[in-house]
């Protein structure tokens, strides 16, 4: 039972890093491939649509970070705690990487057609990013409380 | 449902269909549309060509009887999955039929029997033959501008009401699909309706031009032409 109880532990440290990390490729992908779109159709502005698709890759930062905070020897009592933040923090992450990579490509379509919209349209995708942040940050004050 | 970020970079990759209908050159040719379209899976682009061979008149030849067209609509009807594509299709169906049986009366057509056309209102509209709009004006608001333009002889303001209800239609179920394959047939079908629309213009233009030169060689008579009778 405790080498169960210890491996969701282990499983709770890394869930952040590698919901994290997928939910960064996903969602860099997802805006990626808009802003590949997007470049065939207009005549400039290039670098602004590649910017734009590389917002998602924040989501693997503060994955790595939250695992480096929980990161301790997994005893049977703080085995628990570490795996509910872990896998908690890493599932919110993941949404919100995947979903900001879609709000992205929607701002870079969007911005193809009004180039002058190009701020605003990334309004959605910033406030997804503090969705992603409340996630990071709280994962971090609980962590605090683990032994 | 479509996956939903299945042609993410197809659909970028496209001029905005609301751009189709404000530019004076066509942003987008039917060449180049179906260079983009070879993205599509050989399933999607099978669903997409039985969709515009139903609702493109294009592709339907001058003598196809309606028992021909409908057989045509039932066939992509089955073909199609896509609960939203399917729904277009009825309600163009309808919009068809509405038509259609508007014209059978101004020709002084007798009232058919049983079912008429294809769609929800097929055997509504026998039933309301006598109503001068078979009782659709709730369902359908634009028939009763479309029965003043028959009535009026007027077929290019009928063919353009038309072409604005489509496109009406297409662009509400357009505002629930961004990155799947219903965007992008959304997308061609408004394509086709921008290609019908510019047909339309230039026919008009076609038209104005024959008046103008009809003009110009009645008034060619009184002109003295320098050197004739030297």
């Amino acid at each position: 039972m405790n080498e169960l109880v210890l491996t969701l532990g282990w499983l709770g440290i890394y869930a952040p890093m590698a919901l994290g990390a997928a939910a960064s490729a996903i969602g860099c992908s997802i805006a990626g491939m808009a802003s590949i779109g997007a470049m065939t159709e207009t005549e400039g502005g290039y670098g602004r649509f590649v910017g734009v698709s590389a917002f998602p890759s924040t989501m693997v930062i503060y994955g790595i970070v939250i695992m480096f905070t929980l990161n301790r020897d997994v005893t049977p009592e703080n085995a628990g705690g570490l795996f509910g933040i872990g896998i908690l923090s890493g599932i919110a992450l993941m949404y919100c990487g995947i979903w900001q990579g879609r709000a992205c490509a929607a701002a870079i379509n969007a911005t193809k057609e009004k180039p002058e919209v190009f701020g605003l349209s990334l309004a959605p995708a910033a406030i997804i990013e503090g969705f992603g942040v409340f996630a990071f940050v709280f994962a971090l004050v609980i962590s605090a409380g683990i032994s | 449902m479509s996956d939903p970020d299945a042609y993410i970079a197809l659909i970028s990759s496209l001029p905005g269909s609301e751009r189709l209908f404000v530019a004076k050159q066509p942003p987008l040719s039917r060449l180049r549309l179906e260079r983009r379209l070879t993205a599509l899976t050989a399933e999607d682009a099978r669903v997409l060509k039985a969709l515009e061979h139903a609702l493109n008149w294009g592709g339907y030849d001058m003598d196809v009887t309606d028992a021909q067209a409908i057989e045509r609509c039932k066939e992509a009807l089955q073909s199609t999955p896509q609960p939203t594509l399917r729904k277009i299709l009825v309600e163009r169906m309808d919009l068809r039929t509405a038509v259609a049986a508007l014209r059978l009366r101004k020709q002084g057509g007798s009232p058919p029997s049983g079912v008429f056309g294809m769609g929800r209102w097929s055997r509504h509209i026998p039933e309301n033959w006598g109503d001068p709009h078979f009782r659709l004006e709730g369902a359908m608001s634009w028939i009763k501008d479309a029965k003043q333009l028959l009535e009026a002889e007027d077929p290019l303001g009928l063919e353009r009401l038309l072409l604005s209800v489509s496109h009406k239609q297409l662009k509400r179920h357009a505002s629930r699909h961004y990155f799947d394959f219903e965007a992008v047939a959304i997308y061609v079908l408004k394509w086709n309706i921008f290609d019908r629309w510019a047909q339309s213009n230039a026919q008009d233009a076609a038209k104005r031009f024959e008046h103008l030169a009809q003009q110009a060689m009645a008034d060619a008579a009184d002109i003295d032409f320098e050197g004739a009778y030297a």
